[in-house]
């Protein structure tokens, strides 16, 4: 026998909640090519083979599907080699087996003359050893065996039992599929007993009570698309893509485009249709943002806009179904949306009834978080924490920042941000510039901002400010109340909001120096904190220094670039971020490696040394250092980082003669405490801009 | 589709499929899981197919009979299937062809909706059922019940019923529903849900934000509480006691509703209503399916408790 085969299985289950298909399937996928190396079955490209094994995941709401190709029919026969005691120890004088010589001949089911005695590598003599050769099995075999082990071994993160049955899983196996080329690979899963047939779309079987069959794996896509079901997500998400726009254009708008709601609408049906509907156009008075949030989180909808982003009175909605024969789908959807969009309108005409910043003594019952107290303290700190962040950088918004920050979570206690929670300063910013507060609502309307690495700063630099006090209070005060994230634990997400700070600081250019808001914050935090100041600094300390650390990373910069610029100075983002610059042009530079040596070797001499400030440069003697010695001056003189690099660079080769040909701690008193004093003031120079031993 | 039709169309569907048809438990609640039909059915071994209608009050939702779409107290219809049977899923959408939905031409689709109530103790897995867009019931396969382990599973399946009758009726406001039609010697007189149950509606809305005495209610949580518990362990009686834990149930619901509960007691105010409840699921484990290796009976341990106290 020999040849390959494609392997195919799928299980037919109740509807498996969105978020797990893929991470499923890839587990699946991961384990089945494992089990496939593992017992030789299969065929990688690297062993010259004419077609290599490769597999394919696929999944809809019903089914978990894999196929491989290429999969040998037959195991190759295994020969494994067993080593057993010392030579010594299995033959005795007269070259005759001994007792232990017979028992590792028994023990591996061999006659004592297939026992050879070798050296193996890492053993110091030579030793008893065998080689068994096991018989191949076919594949098929080996596949029956193996599939309900593996299937029980997938992580189910909510599983669940059913029936009489103690079998956990995602949901209920109905039906599986296995096949093996065109033979039914056979075994059992929770008394579910695999086949060569499987179920289709519900609508398909209401006309056709039978099973689908598959004859072959080649023809189980094509044979269920047949049935109702595009198996594959990657097509459901193609096909849908295209109709979203296709229905847009038709009416001359354009998707308001979300990859996030694009998947989970290809995830949660089985076949891939999109229906277009309207609403009713007075609900277009709702702000923008109120409009897509709620088709998007109620109704997982798309809204339509057009070439100016205004939005039109329509929505694009997916079925589970290849047509809408009587418009009861498009009917249907767009009765729920008005319904929806009616709270929607309540909430908007309520909340606008009274000023937001009406709202600012109700934050007194919204606790921020215990030990810190409630939004309206926290409003308050922001507000301090603002007013001396615009000291340092725009004395100008002073009086507008403070009035922003006393309303900025005034939204939190709106219907329309209880009822859509991700809507919080979307909110307050709409019903301050519908009060007319002018140059005020887009700072508080943008303050969340940026809420992930992809997402942008708030467009002005009073928002970023905003952001700026908001996010050093939230960080700070936790950190002073003992709330520090550790490991995988940080529930506050204050990482995201220390990055956030950091970025903000980066990307304003604000040169203003991190530990030092830190400090203010901390401040305005006063006799809430419960944790000693000096702790509290310690651990902001290093915590913010992995922020920073991690935005030169998110920067691109190159690892001997952030390396040794961060150490000599990182809390003053804008210094750093003209030091990464200079230090990029050089992190190809060769003359920058040798560099690097060199600064480890004048570390490691004057690591217990106290040298002198100053020396006499006729105590030196040597050609080497005497050069040295004469380049100090402009290395020490240089007016700006790039020319303190360019002499760094030049500086690079003297120093490794001058390592060649000094002994730096020589005899002489004098002379050994110029040197140390040169080479100490070359380090000064150095740090000024980086500490080249974290070169390399 | 009236709504007395739509129940006795559910009711006869299910009857015919086996279940028994149980009555709505007389006593506030805010679903029709803690009817003891569901609570203490879902528990033990013993094969339990029932469905009934339970009025279920949810405080917090009323809106003084102005809303549309939200109300204080909706029907939910409810049906229990020990052991889940394998098809499950085509009995429940059999159920809708019962009601006249041809889903020849209708989106129907299970998405992720995992139910849990800590005030019972209780959770499952399971699907909102999204018919057109629109959720029309709740499929939940019982994990546990009461804190205990449901062995074998039970599917619950509740349909919300004047949703389905809004939508199969395309309502845009739910006191425009027809309940049913009144014969009499002078003609025939559809009643609408409005006039069935908008003043209660407002009266009941007034109730919860306005009117309850906050602390009467809270006086009463704590005496339902001190009585639940000296049933279950002077008398080691379990049903008055879950009446107890019921009453519980709703006193803090009233309490919720005026924000008479802060964020912070919230927790710990549940865990009171879930401890007696579930106390009550383990006494009715024990008095249902006494274990084999205990040989002391219920009236035994009812002594011994009553002692240690």
């Amino acid at each position: 026998m020999s040849g390959t085969r494609t392997f195919l299985l799928e299980l037919h289950c109740e509807e498996i909640p969105a978020r797990f298909l893929e991470p499923l399937t890839a587990e699946l996928e991961l384990k089945l090519s494992e089990w496939l190396k593992a017992n030789q079955l299969d065929l990688a490209a690297e062993d010259d083979n004419e077609a290599t094994s490769f597999s394919i995941g696929l999944y809809s709401p019903r089914k978990l599907t894999w196929e491989v190709l290429n999969v040998p029919v037959q195991q190759p026969d295994q020969t494994e080699t067993q080593v057993g005691p010392p030579q010594k120890m299995c033959l005795d004088a007269e070259g005759q087996p001994t007792q232990t010589g017979l028992k590792f001949a028994e023990k591996w089911g061999v006659d004592f003359a297939a026992v050879r005695f070798e050296q193996p590598a890492g053993k110091k003599e030579p030793c008893a050893v065998v080689t068994l050769t096991k018989k191949g099995r076919p594949t098929k075999d080996l596949l029956a065996e193996a599939m309900p082990g593996l299937i029980t071994s997938l992580h189910v993160p909510k599983a669940m039992r059913w029936g009489n049955s103690e079998f956990e899983f995602v949901r209920p196996i109905r039906n599986v599929l296995c096949l093996f080329g065109e033979e039914v690979v056979d075994f059992t899963v929770d008394g579910v007993r695999s086949s060569n047939s499987t179920w289709g779309h519900r609508l398909h079987h209401m006309a056709n009570p039978a099973p689908v069959e598959i004859q072959r794996p080649e023809d189980y896509e094509a044979a269920l698309e047949k049935a109702g079901v595009v198996v594959s997500f990657d097509q459901r998400r193609t096909r849908m893509e295209a109709q979203l726009h296709n229905l847009a254009k038709a009416i001359d708008g354009r998707v308001v485009m979300d990859e996030e709601l694009l998947d989970t609408l290809a995830e949660i049906v089985e076949f891939p249709m999109i229906v277009r509907g309207e609403f009713p156009k007075e609900f277009l008075e709702l702000p923008k943002e109120v409009l897509v949030t709620s088709l998007k989180e109620h109704q997982k909808s798309f809204c339509i806009e057009d070439a100016k982003g205004e939005l039109l009175p329509f929505f694009l909605a997916a079925a589970n179904r290849m047509d809408d024969p009587a418009g009861f789908v498009k009917a249907g959807n767009e009765w729920v949306l008005k319904a929806r969009l009616y709270d929607a309108r309540f909430f908007f005409a309520e909340d606008r009834k009274s000023k937001l910043e009406l709202r600012l003594d109700k934050l007194n019952s919204l606790t921020f978080q215990r030990d810190l107290g409630t939004y309206r303290e926290k409003s308050i700190r922001i507000r301090d924490i603002a007013d001396a962040v615009a000291r340092k950088i725009d004395p100008g918004m002073i009086d507008d920042l403070r009035g922003a920050a006393m309303v900025c979570k005034c939204d939190l206690r709106t219907l329309m941000v209880g009822e859509f929670p991700e809507l919080q300063g979307v909110m307050g910013g709409e019903y301050l510039r519908l009060e007319g507060k002018t140059n005020i609502w887009l700072a508080v309307k943008e303050h969340y901002h940026p809420t992930s690495a992809d997402d942008g700063l708030p467009s002005t630099p009073m928002g970023s400010a905003l952001a700026l006090a908001d996010k050093l209070d939230t960080v700070v005060g936790c950190f002073a109340v003992g709330i520090i994230p550790s490991g995988s634990k940080d529930p506050l997400a204050l990482r995201r909001a220390g990055q956030g700070v950091v970025r903000i600081l980066w990307e304003q250019a604000w040169a203003v120096d991190v530990m030092e808001l830190a400090r203010i914050a901390l401040g305005v935090v006063g006799a809430k904190a419960t944790k000693p100041e000096s702790d509290t600094l310690q651990a902001l300390e290093s915590f913010f220094r992995d922020r920073v650390a991690y935005q030169l990373e998110q920067a691109g910069y190159a690892g001997p670039v952030r390396r040794s610029a961060l150490p000599v100075g990182w809390s003053n983002l804008v210094d750093l971020k003209a030091r990464c610059e200079a230090l990029a042009a050089f992190a190809e530079d060769p003359r920058f490696a040798s560099l690097a040596q060199s600064a480890k070797r004048i570390g490691n001499i004057l690591k217990d040394e106290a040298p002198a400030e100053t020396f006499e440069s006729t105590v030196l003697k040597q050609a080497e250092e005497k050069a040295l010695a004469a380049r100090l001056a402009a290395l020490e003189s240089a007016p700006d980082t790039t020319t303190l690099l360019t002499t760094l660079a030049e500086l690079a080769q003297p120093l490794e003669a001058f390592f060649t040909a000094v002994m730096v701690k020589c005899e002489d008193a004098a002379l050994r405490a110029a040197r140390l004093s040169l080479l100490h003031r070359l380090r000064l120079a150095f740090l000024r801009v980086a500490d080249f031993s974290q070169w390399q | 589709m009236h709504i007395q039709e739509l129940i006795l169309r559910l009711q006869r569907f299910w009857a015919d499929r086996g279940c028994l048809i149980g009555q709505p438990y007389d006593i506030e609640k805010g679903a029709g899981t803690m009817n003891p039909l569901t609570f203490f059915g879902a528990l033990g071994k013993k094969p339990w197919n029932v469905a009934y209608v339970e009025p279920s009050r949810r405080p917090a939702d009323g809106r003084y009979g102005e809303n549309p779409f939200r109300v204080y107290k909706h029907l939910q219809f409810q049906v229990i299937l020990k052991p889940s049977p394998a098809k499950v899923q085509e009995l429940y959408i059999e159920s809708l062809s019962a009601l006249g939905i041809d889903l020849s031409k209708h989106d129907l689709r299970f998405e992720e909706d995992n139910w849990e109530s800590p005030t019972l103790g209780a959770w499952g897995v399971g699907w909102q059922v999204v018919l057109d867009g629109m959720e029309i019931s709740q499929f939940t396969y019982f994990q546990q019940v009461g804190g205990l382990d449901c062995r074998p599973v039970s599917a619950e399946l509740t349909y919300g019923i004047e949703r389905i009758c809004m939508f199969l009726g395309g309502y845009d406001n739910i006191f425009d529903l027809t309940w049913g039609e009144v014969k009499t010697d002078e003609g025939v007189f559809p009643i609408t849900y409005r006039q069935v149950r908008q003043r209660e509606e407002f009266e009941l809305s007034a109730y919860s934000f306005e009117h309850a005495d906050l602390n009467l209610h809270r006086t009463l949580f704590d005496a339902f509480e001190k009585e639940g518990w000296r049933l279950l362990k002077d008398h080691g009686h379990f049903r008055s006691a879950y009446e107890q834990a019921l009453k519980m149930s709703h006193t803090f619901n009233v309490l919720d509703a005026r924000g008479a509960v802060s964020t912070t007691e919230r927790p710990g105010v549940i865990k009171r209503v879930r401890d007696l409840a579930s106390s009550c699921a383990k006494a009715y484990l024990e008095h249902e399916e006494p274990s084999t290796d205990s040989t002391e009976d219920t009236d035994s341990k009812t002594k011994i408790a009553g002692v240690a106290k």
